[in-house]
């Protein structure tokens, strides 16, 4: 699906192409790495829910910064592609001394929180790649505060405001006009505007540093230098797929939805993967028909290609195990993708988008429910979803507003048991600490455990999930985006279910009422708490497979309870110590 | 005064004793011994004290580099560890930030969930809270922490750490607490968090303090064993234990904050270098420390070297806020190993082949090629001069191994043994821009100090890389920790959370926390015998715009503050951010940390006397050939090879030349000139690109 030109690849050789390639990686890192130090709002620079890569001229990722998550880094060659093409049909294009603005969820940002910023570097006044940053804006201007946690806008006009690639700087030329635009239509526009011009100067810092390397070594060498790193990417991803067995997987995913909405809830997400020689072929065939109304569809360009491309990367190239593999545009030439044009992982422009990103961590939930059938020791079992809660409220006339990521767990896996508490596949933010949450915030957190009890069962079980309470100090509101609250992450090879998700709102009088897993914007009123309790992972293999001594460390951390010992793994704990005997006799008598 | 300094490194323990007022030195290496490095430590002090001819009763202080933290924590042996944290909070320490430590993997291992530091039957929680700014929500369950403590020590654990949320803005739970447990349960070491590191950001602080305990116990009976050997031994001197801050502390001190030492050795490092540097008038040094298997980057600016982040600095993927010398180590030395990866890319490191095998010219059975390799196919490691002689190199070997990678990648021996260098230096020239360019700092305007047994090969190439006009070689270039160990002053450190901005920042309140903190640094410095002239105090603060997460940190002046002085703070904070980011904001900005050191004066080391100086005909062993790369291509060239040790003083050297001594050689391509100056050190002058 990457048209690639001729690689020149071969016109350097192997010691300089490693040469400028570490240069490249480590611009990349730098342009991460300042961006977080600089930025204002907590989603940036705690939660690092941000991009930063080097493209070459035609928009192919180069390098990407080590600390930025996955969905941001990933898409921002969607977004420098989709750029070009906009600025060719309005017949512009770029200039030296350009800095551009995007955010088109249909042309690369998936939804529109994330944007991005791109400072292209010119040399002999030849256009040769771009500098580009993504990032999670706090609010973009939609119907409620917050850019999480949008549940209900019909379209995408509903979702804020939309910038396809609007020059904020020309040739050199600030617009102050589009500042003046934002900073009139967000909420909490001093952190907005502050986190934009950190993106911008993280841009800058990297294209100045891609300009100089290429002073240094020559534009021709520079070029070569990257599709070799490019074609290395390629052929490592061509090894990892030809070791796999040709072969046709299947795998199918429900989702919540609204489960609250009889006519919105439960959509199916479906996964064809084709495997044959060193290729894949992904088929979302038999995904859901988009929704119409609601904004949980996932543009294919930005959110669908990356949760495939991410989820094939980290199982057939995991990093534990290969080692880092440089991340660019490379890596996904061998994988092709089909979405039927109008489903939920493809859907039609104006169909709203803004909470595509539990959907979309379902879907690469999905691809690797098939590829375990052929990759079975590379997967973990069932992977918990996660959930973003946007708290806000008004103090002295100015909006606060405060994201916050909620856990998932990760599946079992051959040979190790699940993650507990993390974030889960394309996404890998960050947690806030509690002791920045209450100092700077009105909001109290009143409980931040493992969820005990609850993991799938399996001879590797899965990670148990998170509880985690906040309380309102001050009268404010909440909307939610989450998902898992109904249907349990897989179990794999006789392995059992992991546990779902929930939300309960206990009001200042201690009235306890649940939450579906969307919840728009609801009005708070100081000391209420908001308790989210998270997925767990699900199992891997036979519990009654499990090492009696793995069971028994469960009990005593407290995780299991001796019923749950006995009951799900057979295995028979009597005053804190292994029954090996009771243990033997219960196992056969399941067998 | 007679100080003696003790590095125990992996292999080797190297020690130095100096006559401060001379600046005599007499140095020695012993077999590191790691079932119980004190052993080794024994054994070189009772032996250097013979080979100086010093009675073990006249030396006056015994300066001590340790890497038993850092193993502990490293290996994961540390003692069964108990947590006493708030209801509602036990798996802080588990959870961590929720983020995974690798975007692209499902089998990687998360090292506060796969390898706890205390596990989660270990860790109890009681009621109890304290909120900010400073509010008792609930007050302390002594009775549940009575029964947790004793609950605790019937399972048999040896440490506790107590972590409680908001201990940074009243410690009076920790506190009580930590009696409570000292009661219940005595015999057990017991830390926590408000005195480890009383600052923001739990799990990072709970890591900290769990960390503490986890090698409490095995530092303190470490210490304590060398105190007692070294007293049957006869020596009276005090042991005083290098931090990762860059000072010395009493053993005492170590005993109870061992997680203040992980960075002993490196840090040591730094602090030699620096030394030596002023030896020939240079203040503003870059430390490239090249070792087998890393490479360890410092800054020293004016002699004083910066200070890491606390959001950077970790061990063995936890993260430690403890007040550490920013060092930048990077997987690439003497061992890295130059290979074709499946998908034929071509690499230098991170895997190495260590000590054993080694590199193939080593001949203990290295069948990959490494970058000691390379440089001995090139000639630029001399067989006949390696190591003073002391060791013979397997000269073919290396050219097997190197040539067995050229033929994979289809290019000459020699090109490709320049390639696996290049490779490597580019490498190390990126780690030197992560700390001065992407810092605002120019590296034009530093020296490289180069040291560690690989360091003066690569530094001619690392600095022109950069730009970097001047390489210095110290002396000794091997036992540049020792060395520094003798030249470090006593350093405490403090720090409070104040969270305070520039639009209500009031200078007074500040003094006086300033001031309370500085007080008690004092006592503690006089409890150890320093005299009020010998103490010196440095504030500092972390400062943010208001809202940004990572702080700066700006030196505060010594005299009392006022709002002038406030202004001058803010100022230094603008110029920073602007230096380091390029851009400065209009919005108020924020002190989040304010800091204090206290210093207590070592005697100092005066300079030794210039050596003696000889002549090069005397210094000249030989003639090689050594392949440099002149115009674009490889060429031999005939080099002279140097005893450093019989150098003549302020005589121009012009390369190509190779300068060899006990612990290193030094290498000048053509075009580079060296002077060894009165100082005692090696200056070259590094020939800049076109």
């Amino acid at each position: 699906m990457t048209s690639s030109t001729t690689s020149r690849a071969s016109t350097i050789d192997p010691i300089s192409a490693s040469v400028i390639q570490g240069a490249l990686q480590s611009i990349a890192v730098e342009m991460g790495y300042k961006l977080m130090r600089m930025s204002y709002s907590s989603i940036i620079r705690e939660s690092e829910d941000f991009g930063a890569a080097l493209t070459d001229a035609q928009g192919r990722q180069i390098a990407e910064s080590m600390q930025s998550t996955p969905l941001q880094s990933g898409p921002i060659a969607g977004y420098v592609q989709n750029v070009l093409e906009t600025l060719e049909a309005r017949g512009d294009r770029v200039n030296p001394g350009d800095v551009i603005l995007h955010n088109d969820p249909y042309g690369g940002a998936s939804h529109g929180p994330d944007f991005a910023f791109l400072v292209p570097v010119f040399r002999d006044e030849q256009l040769v790649g771009f500098a580009a940053t993504t990032a999670h804006h706090l609010d973009v201007g939609a119907q409620t505060p917050g850019s999480a946690g949008i549940v209900e806008a019909i379209d995408v006009y509903a979702e804020g405001l939309q910038f396809k690639a609007i020059k904020v700087r020309d040739r050199g030329v600030d617009n102050a006009a589009v500042w003046q635009i934002l900073r009139d239509n967000v909420r909490a526009p001093k952190l907005v505007v502050g986190d934009m011009e950190a993106q911008i100067a993280a841009c800058e810092i990297g294209a100045e540093r891609f300009g100089a390397l290429i002073d240094e070594h020559g534009r021709d060498r520079v070029e070569a230098a990257v599709d070799a790193l490019m074609d290395h990417s390629e052929a490592m991803m061509r090894q990892a797929i030809a070791a796999l067995p040709d072969g046709v997987y299947k795998a199918e995913t429900k989702l919540d939805g609204f489960l609250d909405d009889p006519e919105r809830r439960h959509y199916t997400l479906a996964v064809t993967l084709t495997v044959k020689g060193d290729e894949i072929h992904v088929d979302l065939t038999g995904t859901s028909p988009q929704c119409d109304d609601r904004p949980i569809n996932m543009p294919y360009v930005g959110t669908t290609d990356i949760a495939i491309w991410l989820t094939l990367r980290s199982v057939l190239l995991d990093s534990a195990v290969h080692g880092i593999i440089p991340q660019n545009s490379g890596l996904t030439r061998p994988i092709t993708i089909f979405a039927p044009k109008g489903c939920l992982a493809n859907p039609s422009f104006p169909a709203p988008v803004i909470a595509r990103f539990t959907g979309g961590n379902g879907l690469a939930d999905t691809v690797m429910k098939a590829l375990a059938q052929c990759a079975p020791q590379q997967v973990s079992a069932g992977i918990g979803n996660l959930k973003v809660i946007a708290f806000s409220g008004l103090t002295s006339g100015e909006h606060w507003v405060h994201m916050e990521i909620f856990e998932g767990a990760y599946g079992g896996r051959f040979g190790m048991d699940g993650m507990d508490a993390v974030d889960t596949l394309y996404a890998n933010t960050r947690n806030n600490p509690i002791e920045d949450i209450e100092s700077h915030l009105p909001l109290r957190v009143t409980r931040y455990e493992l969820n005990e009890g609850v993991t799938g069962p399996g001879k590797w079980r899965g990670g148990f999930g998170s509880i985690r309470g906040f309380e309102f100090l001050a009268d404010g509101g909440g909307s939610v985006e989450g998902e898992g609250h109904e249907f349990r992450p897989w179990g794999f090879q006789g392995g059992g279910q992991g546990g779902t998700a929930s939300l309960t709102s206990i009001s200042p009088e201690g009235r306890a009422s649940s939450l579906p897993s969307k919840v728009p914007y609801r009005a708070a009123k100081k000391g209420e708490t908001f308790v989210a309790t998270g997925p767990a992972g699900g199992g891997y293999g036979n519990p009654f497979e499990r090492d009696p001594q793995a069971v028994l460390d469960d009990v005593l951390d407290g995780l299991l309870s001796a019923e749950q010992a006995r009951a799900d793994y057979g295995v028979v704990i009597a005053s804190g110590a292994l029954d090996a005997a009771a243990t033997d006799a219960a196992r056969k008598g399941a067998a | 005064m007679k100080l003696i300094g003790v590095d125990v490194g992996g292999t080797f323990t190297d020690l130095v004793l100096v006559e401060t007022e001379s600046g005599e030195s007499t140095v020695h290496k012993v077999p590191t011994t790691p079932h119980d490095p004190s052993e080794g430590v024994l054994t070189g002090v009772s032996e250097l004290c013979e080979l100086a001819g010093v009675s073990p009763a006249a030396v006056d202080h015994v300066l001590h580099g340790t890497t038993t933290a850092t193993n502990a924590v490293l290996e994961h042996d540390g003692a069964v560890t108990g947590l006493i944290t708030n209801e509602g909070f036990r798996d802080v320490l588990h959870i961590g930030r929720h983020q995974r430590p690798q975007h692209y993997s499902i089998r990687q291992e998360i090292p506060w969930q796969d390898r706890p530091l205390v596990k989660r039957r270990h860790r109890k929680t009681v009621g109890g809270r304290i909120a900010p700014p400073g509010v008792e929500l609930a007050p302390l369950d002594e009775a549940a922490v009575a029964t947790a403590a004793r609950e605790l020590a019937e399972a048999g654990v040896e440490a506790i750490a107590i972590c409680f949320l908001f201990s940074y803005l009243d410690p009076s739970h920790e506190a009580r607490a930590k009696a409570i447990v000292e009661a219940e349960a005595p015999g057990v070491f017991v830390t926590t968090s408000s005195t480890v590191s009383p600052q923001f950001r739990e799990f990072e602080r709970f890591t900290t303090t769990a960390m503490n305990a986890f090698i409490g116990p095995k530092v303190r009976d470490y210490v304590s064993r060398l105190e007692s050997r070294l007293s049957e031994a006869g020596f009276a001197a005090d042991l005083h234990i290098m931090g990762s801050n860059g000072g010395a502390a009493t053993a005492r001190m170590v005993s109870e904050l061992p997680v203040l030492t992980l960075l002993s050795g490196p840090a040591a490092g730094i602090i030699g270098g620096a030394w030596a540097g002023a030896l020939s008038g240079r203040s503003n040094l870059i430390t490239f420390d090249v070792g087998g298997t890393s490479a360890d980057i410092g800054i020293v600016r004016e002699g004083a070297f910066a200070e890491a982040s606390a959001r950077d600095t970790s061990i063995a993927g936890f993260p430690v806020l403890a007040p550490m010398i920013d060092i930048h180590t990077i997987g690439a030395g003497g061992g890295s190993i130059a290979h074709v990866d499946a998908a034929g890319g071509f690499k230098v490191g991170p895997r190495s082949a260590g000590a054993v095998p080694g590199p193939a010219a080593y001949g203990r059975g290295g069948t990959q090629p490494t970058v000691t390799d390379a440089n001995v196919a090139l000639g630029r490691l001399d067989p006949r001069a390696f190591l003073g002689g002391a060791m013979s190199l397997d000269v073919e070997a290396s050219r097997r191994v190197v040539g067995e990678l050229a033929e994979q990648l289809g290019m000459s021996l020699e090109e490709t043994a320049d390639g696996i260098l290049a490779v490597v230096n580019a490498n190390m020239a990126n780690a030197v821009r992560s700390r001065t360019v992407q810092k605002g700092l120019d590296p034009r305007a530093f020296s490289l100090m180069a040291f560690g047994g690989g360091g003066p090969l690569q530094a001619v190439d690392v600095a022109a890389i950069l730009g970097i006009p001047e390489v210095i070689v110290p002396p000794a270039p091997g036992i540049t920790s020792a060395v520094g160990l003798t030249a470090t002053d006593m350093k405490y450190d403090l720090v409070r959370t104040a969270f305070v901005t520039s639009a209500d920042a009031d200078a007074g309140a500040l003094e006086a926390l300033l001031a309370e903190m500085q007080a008690e640094l004092a006592s503690r410095l006089a409890a150890d015998g320093f005299a009020p002239d010998e103490m010196r105090f440095e504030r500092a603060g972390d400062l943010r715009y208001v809202g940004q997460g990572y702080e700066l940190r700006c030196a505060f002046p010594g005299a009392a503050l006022d709002a002038p002085a406030m202004q001058a703070i803010f100022a230094d904070f603008t110029a920073q951010h602007r230096r380091e980011y390029g851009r400065v904001n209009d919005t108020p900005i924020e002190i989040v940390n304010v800091r204090v050191r206290g210093v207590g004066a070592m005697p100092v080391l005066e300079k030794p006397a210039p050596p003696a100086g000889g002549s090069l005909e005397a210094a000249h062993l030989h003639d090689a050939e050594i392949a440099f790369r002149t115009g674009g291509a490889m060429t031999r060239m005939t080099t002279p090879v140097y005893r450093r040790d019989r150098l003549p003083l302020d005589t121009v050297i012009e390369g190509p030349a190779l300068i060899t001594q006990k612990d290193t050689t030094s290498m000048l391509r053509p075009g580079d000139s060296l002077v060894a100056d009165a100082g005692g050190n090696l200056l070259i002058r590094v020939a800049q690109k076109g």
